[in-house]
């Protein structure tokens, strides 16, 4: 097992519940994200939360990103005691939104604005990224003007740009082919390692893709009665520690028998929820 | 060859040259009706043009460059005030106002007028007040509906850049909504001159196409009604043509999706 500890929280989602009309949705759902260290290299936070269609998964990526204020409890970041603000957290949602009314370029530049004030600075930190992410030669177009998977990298880029260290990803895997899937778990990865602060949280149905990026994983389902029906209102029901496990920071870890067995424990649990 | 059935297939997309023969062609069939029309009342293309022949000589153009003018200063006036109000309705407190303003599009100008004239210093002015209250209406109302139609994500994507909710207005009601502004900017511009003649009734003193367009009207001078008519409409076409092109300059982005362009 890799040699690591744990630095100061970086996100806390403390008891957070919702409504809608009285029927509940979540119900106390806690969390926390810890800076993992490993001597020697820069290693960045990638965290997933799973459950099945309908469970609430996107109704807490809006909490977290803090788009939508809980009925109860709160989201904390960094250990500041007041609740997340829009902003903070970056924020990828399913169908990478991104400003059809300007350039990739401008796109870009208005988000490093945004929290950069000398524009030298901001324009060359805008460059810096669309090299890294293959976007150079797409800097004069027009987001309509994009493949599925260039509109991607544009909108992940544009968050990283604005928010500090953290980025949200509502279903990042769906509607994937096989190379794009691997391509997006490898850019999450790459993403993430920029900075030791640097953390993902990714928001998925997808057991295997979320197994393969991440280091912590919550599993969101509700409580049965006797008879066996649901009961209104989600929580955690489950947290796997895959740096425990083994099953971190190794490259082709999808091809190792032990990530496998995982990802069958994990599905089992799916499907009893 | 494959051009000519695609004309008669939908969703087809056929060449700029197609798309050239068959306006010519379908122009040429118009005429061809117009000339060959067994109604008595309907000027023939020869008495037209004798007529527009004529009424330049008698000061078409002078009348022209009046009704433009006007019918410019009320656009511009309506769009400012239009859009202003539309973009208001991100406040609540606006939003009823605008809703009351839009239902006026029911009223006509009748009895309206009088109070208009109170209001007004001169027949120019009492003019521009009667076509910027009637195409404002509109306008505003076709607006406000483009800025309610905004959907929620757009506002969201701006939230997390960290903008204030005035910014967010700005980038997202105002940048991103410029190139269906000009949509609705062009259709009610047409209305301005669909609206000119009854106003410029209303008021002679200055002249203008409309007032000259009522006297042949009344003397049952047709062939001159459809000449007055007729340069009205190349004057629109203009209008609408540049107002296109304003919108391909300041929103390229608009026609990328399309399928026809
Ligand atoms: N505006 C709303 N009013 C009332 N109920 C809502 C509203 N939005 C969502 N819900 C309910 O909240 C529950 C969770 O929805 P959510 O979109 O978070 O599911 P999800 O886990 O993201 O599902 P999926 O994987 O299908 O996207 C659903 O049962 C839904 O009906
Ligand atoms: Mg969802």
């Amino acid at each position: 097992m890799a040699s690591h500890t744990y630095g100061k929280t970086l996100l806390k989602i403390d008891n957070v519940s919702l409504e809608y009309d009285g029927r509940p949705i979540l119900k106390n759902v806690s969390a926390e994200i810890k800076d993992v260290i490993r001597p020697g290299c820069t290693t960045g936070q990638v965290v997933g939360f799973l459950g099945p269609s309908g469970i609430g998964k996107t109704q807490l990526f809006r909490i977290v990103a803090g788009l939508n204020p809980p009925t109860s409890g709160r989201v904390t970041i960094n250990g500041v005691d007041r609740p997340v603000q829009a902003g903070q957290v970056g924020v990828v949602a399913q169908d990478y939104p991104l400003f059809e009314h300007r350039t990739v370029l401008s796109n870009l530049l208005l988000a490093a604005g945004q929290k950069e004030n000398d524009s030298k600075v901001a324009h060359d930190k805008v460059m810096q990224y669309l090299t890294e992410f293959e976007l150079s030669d797409k800097a004069r177009l027009y987001p309509v003007q994009l493949s599925g998977g260039q509109r991607q990298r544009c909108a992940i880029i544009q968050q990283i740009l604005c928010s500090d260290h953290f980025l949200l990803m509502d279903e990042p895997f769906s509607g994937l082919d096989l190379l794009m899937l691997e391509r997006t778990c490898a850019l999450i990865q790459k993403v993430a390692n920029m900075d030791e602060l640097n953390t993902i949280i990714v928001v998925t149905h997808d057991i295997t893709a979320a197994a393969s990026v991440a280091d912590h994983l919550w599993l969101m389902g509700r409580d049965h009665d006797l008879n066996g029906n649901c009961l209104p209102g989600s929580h955690i029901v489950e947290t796997y520690d895959l740096i425990e496990r083994d099953l971190c920071w190794e490259p082709n870890i999808i091809t190792q028998p032990r990530f496998m067995e995982f990802v069958r424990e994990v599905k089992d649990r799916f499907r009893g929820l | 060859m494959n051009d000519a059935i695609h004309l008669f297939a939908p969703n087809k997309v056929v060449s700029r040259n197609t798309v050239r023969w068959l306006v010519t062609f379908q122009l040429l069939m118009l005429v061809a009706i117009w000339v060959f029309s067994p109604t008595v009342f309907l000027p023939k293309p020869g008495e037209v043009f004798q007529s527009l022949h004529d009424l330049w000589f008698e000061g078409l153009g002078s009348e022209l460059i009046t009704s433009f003018y006007l019918n410019l200063q009320a656009i511009a006036l309506s769009a400012i005030l239009s859009l202003l109000l539309a973009y208001a309705t991100v406040i609540p407190f606006f939003r009823p106002i605008v809703a009351l303003l839009s239902k006026l599009r029911f009223l006509s100008m009748v009895g309206l007028t009088f109070f208009f004239t109170l209001m007004a210093t001169s027949g120019h002015e009492l003019k521009l007040f009667l076509l910027v209250f009637s195409v404002a209406v509109f306008f505003v109302t076709g607006m406000a509906e483009v800025v309610a139609a905004i959907p929620k994500e757009s506002f969201d994507l701006a939230r997390t850049l960290r903008m204030g909710e005035w910014r967010v207005v700005y980038e997202v009601v105002v940048l991103g909504q410029a190139d269906k502004a000009f949509e609705v900017l062009r259709q009610n511009a047409a209305m301005g001159w669909m609206m000119l003649t009854m106003v410029e009734g209303i008021s002679r003193s200055e002249g203008g196409v409309g007032a000259m367009l009522l006297n042949q009207n009344k003397h049952f001078h047709l062939s001159a009604v459809f000449a007055i008519q007729l340069t009205i409409l190349v004057l629109g076409l203009g209008q609408d043509y540049a107002i296109g092109l304003l919108r391909k300059i300041c929103c390229p982005y608009a026609e990328l999706t399309l399928e026809r362009k």
